[in-house]
């Protein structure tokens, strides 16, 4: 993996990161409007599944390069 | 039940009859399919534009939305009728401030101990003339 592709693999990282914490937190918020009678816990729950969800894309993402990939070839 | 169900915050469905009844009573007509439906549409939106995908989905994104956020402030703007004082320019940008410093400290560590043995030997020099 070069310099320059890891650089835009962390920049990647960083907007989905971003984008994941906003939305768990919308939607946290969301539910704890709707369902929960407006307590934090919901809050924090879903801004810690965004967390969750950027950090787990990320190890994906950096890892990709060093995981074997293969396509199942078509029976004739 | 209701009070039960309120006083710990979760909602069962055993209890959901009687929370049914009890918003529909206080709440207005605002049922549990309606909160159901609120909160399953803000799901399928999140879902729908991209935002729960992949790294790269989560990139576009976040373009987009950066791209179409001075259109909707402009919006705003003409919709309040007043003017948002002027941003002001601000010539800081982290990511070369960033590099920067990371540079200038792996430069430091590196002459570290070059710099070091210099200063130790002109301390012994200034010694040794001080004793003579």
């Amino acid at each position: 993996m070069s310099e320059k592709e890891l650089g835009q693999k962390w920049d990647r990282c960083l907007a989905d990161c971003a984008v994941k914490l906003g939305t768990g937190l919308g939607l946290g918020i969301v539910f704890s409007v709707v369902f929960f009678k407006r307590r934090t816990w919901p809050i924090v729950f879903g801004t810690g599944l965004g967390l969750g969800m950027a950090y787990s894309n990320c190890q994906n993402d950096l890892r990709s390069h060093y995981v074997l990939h293969s396509k199942v070839a078509k029976e004739e | 039940a209701a009070a039960i169900v309120f006083s710990d915050g979760l909602c069962g469905w055993k209890e959901a009859t009687s929370l049914r009844q009890h918003n529909s009573d206080t709440h207005g007509h605002s049922s549990f399919a309606t909160k159901v439906t609120i909160a399953g549409g803000a799901i399928y939106v999140a879902y729908d534009s991209g935002l729960l995908g992949d790294g790269k989905e989560g990139s576009v994104t976040l373009g987009r939305a950066k791209a179409a956020i001075p259109p909707a402030v402009e919006e705003w703007v003409k919709y309040f009728g007043f003017e948002l004082p002027a941003t002001p320019k601000i010539e800081f940008s982290p990511l070369d401030a960033w590099n920067s410093g990371v540079q200038k400290s792996i430069h430091a560590l590196s002459v570290a101990p070059s710099t070091v043995s210099d200063y130790t030997k002109q301390g012994l020099k200034y010694v040794k003339d001080l004793t003579k």
